[in-house]
């Protein structure tokens, strides 16, 4: 603290002094909401679970895809969702054929909704199938 | 392909079962195949309009208690109609009303599902329409109704609050889960001058129509005047079957052949 304030008293007038601070002020509280929320985001991928404790494939927990969620998530994934939702389980390709987007798009939203445990993904010889949490 | 629509409103008292009730009985009189579901489980109203008790009810449905066909009443014969006309209703019992407000978020996914399931269900029976009467607002039932809708009809009076609330939920819902939506404008009220029957002139209706689309930015599919004899009428009269020449039936008509098209 005392090594700036010598740089500070040197360089700068005290009206420029009071700016930078304001500025490192503000960016300290930028920062620290951004951490709050990856923090946020950590607990929700990450569920909290006894010590030791293993999880099968199939025990994943998972949020439920209700309507209020689908409200809150982006238009693009919401569209990807509701067709899960109608579909139950399916390919991409299909879900690309009730989105009528390109399946590698469909692909891609659906492998961020199974990382935000909203749905999961099986894989059945060569086909991968997404459903909700049955 | 059938056709999913659901008629639903910001706030209560709007017209909406009125509405639901008349619209699935023009329809059914032309010779489409309409089921009409009671979405409403807050406050059934069906069950005193058909004045029907059954064993199973959209609740058991939805709890997977039973399946759809032990929920539905034909009454095709009871009003003589050209297509088939089912309904589906809602349980009006406390403990069911009480036992519906309680549900879960999980209850309310695996609900969504069922009632889109309903889609494909009604395909392989040639339903033309299925109507879902809602509760007003953004409840989970009403909003699983629109989700699983291919048309949303958004019952609305011209009353400030209304018309805010409506916009609204134009942006907040219809618009996220990207639903062909359309506002019927119900109760509107007649000049002083004008007897209470008297139609909307054709004048009064494309000014109101000018009016209302710029205020919601969506398409109008009807306006249906305030009659007085309609609210003073038992809810167990449906004015498309025992009175299809009053101005209301005929309004009725009218919204529905813009459904039709919609």
């Amino acid at each position: 603290m005392f090594t700036i304030h010598c740089l500070v008293t040197e360089t700068l007038s005290r009206k420029d002094v009071s700016k930078t601070l304001l500025k490192v002020s503000r960016d300290l509280e930028a920062l620290t909401s951004k951490v709050d929320l990856i923090l946020a985001s950590q607990k929700r991928v990450v569920p909290a679970r006894a010590i030791g404790e293993k999880i099968t494939k199939n025990q994943i927990p998972c949020e439920a895809l209700d309507v209020m969620t689908l409200l809150s998530l982006p238009d693009h994934l919401r569209k990807t969702a509701v067709a899960i939702c109608a579909l139950r389980s399916a390919t991409a390709a299909d879900v690309a054929g009730e989105t009528g987007r390109a399946r590698a798009v469909e692909s891609n939203y659906l492998n961020q909704l199974v990382t935000m445990k909203y749905i999961q993904r099986e894989r059945k010889g060569k086909k991968v199938y997404f459903y909700v949490s049955k | 392909m059938g056709k999913v629509v659901t008629i639903h409103s910001s706030r209560g008292g709007t017209g909406k079962s009125l509405i639901s009730v008349n619209t699935a009985a023009v329809l059914a009189n032309k010779g489409k195949n309409v089921c009409l579901l009671d979405l409403d489980f807050r406050a059934p109203t069906m069950y005193v309009v058909f004045k029907l008790s059954t064993e199973y009810w959209l609740n058991n449905f939805l709890n997977r208690d039973c399946e759809i066909e032990n929920v539905l009443y034909d009454l095709t014969q009871r009003y003589n109609t050209k297509g088939k006309f089912f309904v589906g209703l809602a349980d009006p019992s406390m403990l069911a009303i009480r036992e519906m407000s309680m549900k879960d978020r999980k209850w309310e996914m695996k609900a969504l599902q069922r009632l889109l399931s309903l889609r494909k269900l009604f395909e392989e029976r040639k339903i033309d329409y299925i109507i879902f009467d809602t509760s007003p607002g953004i409840q989970y039932a009403s909003v699983n109704a629109v989700v699983s809708s291919d048309t949303v009809v958004v019952v609305t009076t011209m009353d400030a609050l209304d018309i805010q609330g409506t916009r609204s939920m134009i942006e907040d819902l219809y618009e996220a889960f990207g639903k062909k939506t359309g506002i019927l404008l119900n109760k509107v009220l007649l000049p002083y001058s004008l007897p209470s029957l008297s139609p909307l002139t054709e004048a009064d209706r494309e000014s109101l129509s000018k009016q209302l689309k710029e205020t919601f930015g969506i398409p109008i599919f009807g306006m249906i005047p305030c009659y007085c004899d309609v609210l003073r009428t038992s809810r167990t009269v449906i004015l498309a079957f025992q009175n299809p020449e009053h101005p209301f039936a005929k309004d009725v008509e009218k919204f529905a052949e813009v459904l039709e098209e919609a």
